[in-house]
C-alpha cells in the first residue's frame, strides 16, 4: 500500500516565511569548493569533492549520508582537526586554519576529561583561554544548569550515564560561546530512548542559545526532526547530493514523526540514501539449511 | 540461586566475596602448609640426620660436631664405627698388660665434652660454657647418679650405660674436675645420637621464625642491627629508582608526545636495554668507586631504560580524541602537554612506576654484591656461605614482604589519588577479598553508574 504523500518541497506559508528569514541572516559558516584527497598505499583517494554550502546564523544543519561518504571527514575539516586539499572554510568570513574555540565540537565518544569533575570539564575551555577561576566557575554553573545537571557538578565522568556525559560535553562546548557547534554523531552511541530524550534536550538548548549547529548523523528521523536544512552527501567521492529544506514546522517534537511533511521528507531521504538499485546488489544466495518444512516468512 | 550454592568453576565469572577471600587466604596458607608438612613429617623426605651428640674417631679425617647434618645412609656406619671403637677400648682395658698413658688425659677431657651439646640443649649449661670442664664434670656425675635426667634429647640406654661406666672410672680419680686426676686409660665414647632432618638448606618453619625473631631483636655479630641494613638496602633501591624516574618520566612523556624526541632517543634506549645492567658492574665500580654510588648507578641503569620506553608507550596510549577535544575548546599546543597529556596519563603512569619499582628491587641484589658488599644481600651471602640457611630465609622473606606491602599500599593509594578511575581497574585488589573474610553474607554489588541515572 502506498500512502498519498505531499511533495517534500511543498512548504506551508509559515515555513516558507521562516526560511526566508533565515536566508536574510548573515552566513556564519561558509564552505566553498571543499575538496579532500588522501594519499594511501593504493593511490590517491578523493574523500570529498567540491563541497559547497552556507550555514546562516542560528540555523540547524544536519549532514546525512551512507557510511563512508565522508561525513566525519567533513566535520573534522570544519573543526580544523584535518586539513583540506582545495577550497575554503570561512567562519564569519575568516578562513579556518586549525582548531579554535569559535567552533565547538561534540564527539560521539564523549571525550570528557576523566580526571576533571563535571564543573571543571565545563570550565576547561574558559580556563585555557585565560578566564579567571571565579568567572569561569559561575559561567560553568550556568551552562551545567542549562543542561540540567546541577546536581552532578562535582561528579566525575565515570559516574555519569552516556546521555549525561553527552550533555556535559554539550555544556562544555557551549561554555566557550562558539559561533558554530559541530556535532559528530553525538547520539550514535546512545540507546533509542536516551537518544530521543537527547534530541528534545538539544532542540530546547538550541532555542535558548544563539548558536548555529552543524550536526552529523546517519539516522534519517534524527536528521529531519532536528534540522532546518539537510545536506545529503553522496559517497565515492563525497559530494553534495541535495540540500533539503525541511517542511516540518517548528517547534518540533517527536509527535511530528508521522505527519505528512515529515514522511514526505523521509521518503525523499530514503530514495537518496538507499536507492532501489542498492537494495538488490547484495542478494544472498538461496541456500536452505532447515529441516522443518513450514514457512517462517 | 544463592551464592554459596553456585558452582566453583564458572568460566570468567567472579566468585562471591567469601569464596574469593577464602581462596586468597589459601593462596598464602597452602605454601606454608606444604612447608610445614615437609618439615614436620619425618617419613616424607628427611634425607639427613642432624647430630645431637657426636663423637670423634681416630683415623677418620672428617669430624662431625653436634648440629651437623650427616646423610641418613651414613649415620648407622658412623654409629657402628664408634661402637667398634668402644669394643676395642673395652678389649684393651680388659687386658691386664694394658698400661695407661698420661697423654690419654687430654683425649679423655675431649670425650667428657661430648656431653656438652646435650647439656646445653637441656638447659644445664649456657652456650658459652661448652668447654667449662668443671661444669661438664658435674653433669656427668649428675646423669650417672640419676640426679639429672636428660630429656631434650634423652640419652639412649646405651649412652646412659656408658655414662655410668665412665663415671665409675672418673669417680675413682676425683669427685670434682681435676685434670691431673683424670684416668690415664681411655674412657668410652658416647655413641652418636641424632634425629631425622631435612637438608640444612630447608630449615623448618619454627627454626626460621625463631632465628628471624632473634635477627630483629638483637644486634648482628657485626654490631649493626638488621633494620639498619634494611634501611641501607631501601636507600639504594629508592635512590636508584627515584633518579631513574626523575629523568626517565619527563623524557618518556616527551618521547610519547613529540615524535622528534621519540625518534631521537628511543632507538638508542631500545638498544641499550638489551645490555644487561650487571654487565656494567665492573665499569661502574671503576667510575664511581666502591661504595654506594655504583650500586645506585646499577639500579638506575636497570630501571631507567625500561622506564623511558614504558612511559613513552603509556603516553602514546592516551586517547587522541581528548587532545582534539581540548583543541576545539581553545587549548593551544603548548598547553596540551600540561593540561591534557600529563593529567590524562597520570593514573597509568603511576601504575608503570609501581611495576618498575618492583624491577628496581630485583636489581638490588646484584647491586649490593658489587664493590664493597653491603646491606641485606651481604648478610644473605655471608650466612649462606656458612650454610646458616635459617638466617637466610627470614631476610629473603623480609624483602618479599616489603616489596609486596609497598605494592599493595601503592595500589590502595592509587584509589585515593585518582578517585575518578573506576574501582575495578585496580590490578590486584587484595583489599577487596580480605574485606570479604569479615562479611557474613554476600554483598550486593553497588549500583553501576549506567543504572543509577
Amino acid at each position: 500500500m502506498q500512502l498519498e504523500l505531499p511533495d517534500y518541497r511543498e512548504q506551508s506559508p509559515e515555513v516558507r516565511a521562516r526560511f526566508a528569514k533565515i536566508a536574510q541572516r548573515p552566513v556564519v559558516l561558509g564552505v566553498e569548493g571543499l575538496t579532500k584527497r588522501f594519499q594511501t598505499p593504493r593511490g590517491e583517494v578523493t574523500a570529498l569533492e567540491d563541497v559547497t554550502f552556507n550555514v546562516h546564523r542560528r540555523e540547524f544543519l544536519t549532514v546525512i549520508g551512507q557510511s563512508g561518504c565522508g561525513k566525519s571527514t567533513l566535520i573534522r575539516i570544519l573543526a580544523g582537526l584535518e586539513t583540506l586539499t582545495e577550497g575554503s572554510v570561512l567562519v564569519d568570513g575568516k578562513p579556518v586554519t586549525g582548531p579554535g574555540p569559535e567552533r565547538g565540537m561534540v564527539f560521539q565518544g564523549y571525550t570528557l576529561f576523566p580526571w576533571l569533575t563535571v564543573k571543571k570539564n565545563v570550565m576547561f575551555g574558559l580556563r585555557v583561554r585565560g578566564t579567571d577561576t571565579v568567572t569561569a566557575e559561575s559561567e560553568a554553573r550556568q551552562w551545567i544548569e542549562m543542561v540540567g545537571l546541577s546536581k552532578f557538578e562535582n561528579s566525575y565522568p565515570h559516574e555519569l550515564s552516556g546521555g549525561m556525559k553527552q550533555r556535559v560535553a554539550i555544556a562544555r562546548a557551549l561554555a566557550n560561546q562558539p559561533r558554530v557547534l559541530l556535532m559528530d554523531e553525538p547520539f550514535g552511541a546512545l540507546d533509542a530512548q536516551t537518544r530521543c530524550q537527547m534530541q528534545t534536550y538539544l532542540l530546547q538548548i538550541w532555542r535558548n542559545v544563539d548558536i548555529t549547529i552543524v550536526f552529523i548523523t546517519h539516522d534519517l528521523d534524527e536528521a529531519i526532526l532536528l534540522a532546518d536544512r539537510i545536506l545529503v552527501l553522496k559517497p565515492h567521492p563525497g559530494r553534495v547530493e541535495e540540500l533539503i529544506e525541511v517542511p516540518v514546522p517548528r517547534p518540533r517534537d517527536p509527535g511530528q514523526l508521522l505527519t505528512p511533511e515529515f514522511l514526505a521528507t523521509r521518503k525523499r531521504l530514503e530514495e537518496l540514501i538507499h536507492p532501489p538499485s542498492s537494495a538488490t546488489t547484495d542478494k544472498l544466495p538461496n541456500l536452505r539449511l532447515t529441516t522443518v518444512g513450514d514457512e517462517v516468512e | 540461586m544463592p551464592a554459596d550454592k553456585q558452582h566453583w568453576f564458572r568460566i570468567r565469572e567472579e566468585l562471591p566475596p567469601r569464596r574469593a577471600a577464602l581462596l586468597t587466604a589459601a593462596s598464602f596458607l597452602l605454601p606454608i602448609a606444604i612447608w610445614c608438612i615437609v618439615s614436620y613429617t619425618p617419613f616424607i623426605w628427611h634425607p639427613d640426620v642432624k647430630l645431637q651428640l657426636s663423637a670423634m674417631r681416630e683415623g677418620v679425617s672428617t669430624t662431625y660436631t653436634a648440629g651437623d647434618h650427616v646423610s641418613r645412609d651414613f649415620f648407622p656406619t658412623f654409629v657402628e664405627g664408634v661402637r667398634s671403637d668402644n669394643a676395642a677400648i673395652r678389649e684393651s682395658l680388659a687386658d691386664p698388660e694394658f698400661k695407661g698413658n698420661s697423654a690419654m688425659r687430654r683425649e679423655n677431657q675431649r670425650r667428657l665434652r661430648q656431653l656438652a651439646p646435650v647439656a646445653i640443649s637441656n638447659g644445664w649449661l649456657s652456650a658459652g660454657d661448652a668447654e667449662n670442664d668443671a661444669a661438664i664434670y658435674e653433669i656427668w656425675k649428675g646423669i650417672a647418679t640419676g640426679t639429672l635426667v636428660p630429656t631434650r634429647p634423652a640419652l639412649t640406654d646405651e649412652n646412659l650405660a656408658i655414662v655410668r661406666e665412665n663415671w665409675a672410672a672418673l669417680a675413682a680419680g676425683s669427685e670434682t674436675f681435676d685434670f691431673k686426676a683424670l684416668p690415664d686409660k681411655p674412657l668410652l665414647k658416647l655413641v652418636p645420637q641424632g634425629r631425622l632432618a631435612n637438608p640444612n638448606y630447608l630449615p623448618a618453619p619454627h627454626e626460621v621464625v625463631i632465628k628471624g625473631w632473634t635477627l630483629f631483636t638483637q644486634p648482628l655479630s657485626s654490631g649493626q642491627w638488621l633494620y639498619q641494613r634494611l634501611m641501607h638496602s631501601i636507600t639504594i633501591v629508592f635512590s636508584g629508582f627515584l633518579l631513574a624516574a626523575a629523568i626517565g618520566v619527563p623524557l618518556g612523556v616527551l618521547c610519547g608526545t613529540y615524535d622528534a624526541f621519540s625518534k631521537l632517543f628511543e632507538p638508542f634506549i631500545d638498544f641499550f636495554r638489551y645490555m644487561p645492567a650487571p654487565t656494567f658492574s665492573m665499569l661502574l665500580v671503576a667510575v664511581f668507586l666502591a661504595h654506594d654510588a655504583p650500586k645506585i648507578a646499577l639500579v638506575f641503569i636497570g630501571t631507567f631504560f625500561q622506564l623511558v620506553l614504558v612511559v613513552a608507550k603509556t603516553t602514546r596510549q592516551l586517547d587522541r580524541s581528548l587532545l582534539e577535544a581540548a583543541q576545539t575548546l581553545g587549548a593551544k599546543p603548548p598547553q596540551l602537554l600540561g593540561k591534557v597529556v600529563v593529567p590524562g596519563i597520570l593514573p597509568d603512569l603511576y601504575n608503570d612506576l609501581r611495576i618498575l619499582l618492583g624491577w628496581a628491587w630485583t636489581w638490588l641484589v646484584i647491586a649490593e654484591l658489587i664493590g664493597v658488599k653491603s646491606g641485606l644481600t651481604e648478610f644473605i651471602e655471608t650466612q649462606g656461605r656458612y650454610r646458616n640457611f635459617d638466617a637466610v630465609f627470614p631476610v629473603i622473606i623480609l624483602i618479599g614482604v616489603i616489596g609486596f606491602c609497598t605494592d599493595q599500599f601503592l595500589a590502595w593509594f592509587r584509589g585515593i589519588l585518582f578517585p575518578y578511575t573506576a574501582r575495578n581497574r585496580r590490578p590486584l585488589g587484595l583489599g577487596l577479598p580480605f574485606k570479604g573474610l569479615f562479611q557474613r553474607s554476600p554483598v550486593i554489588p553497588a549500583a553501576t553508574p549506567e543504572s543509577s541515572r
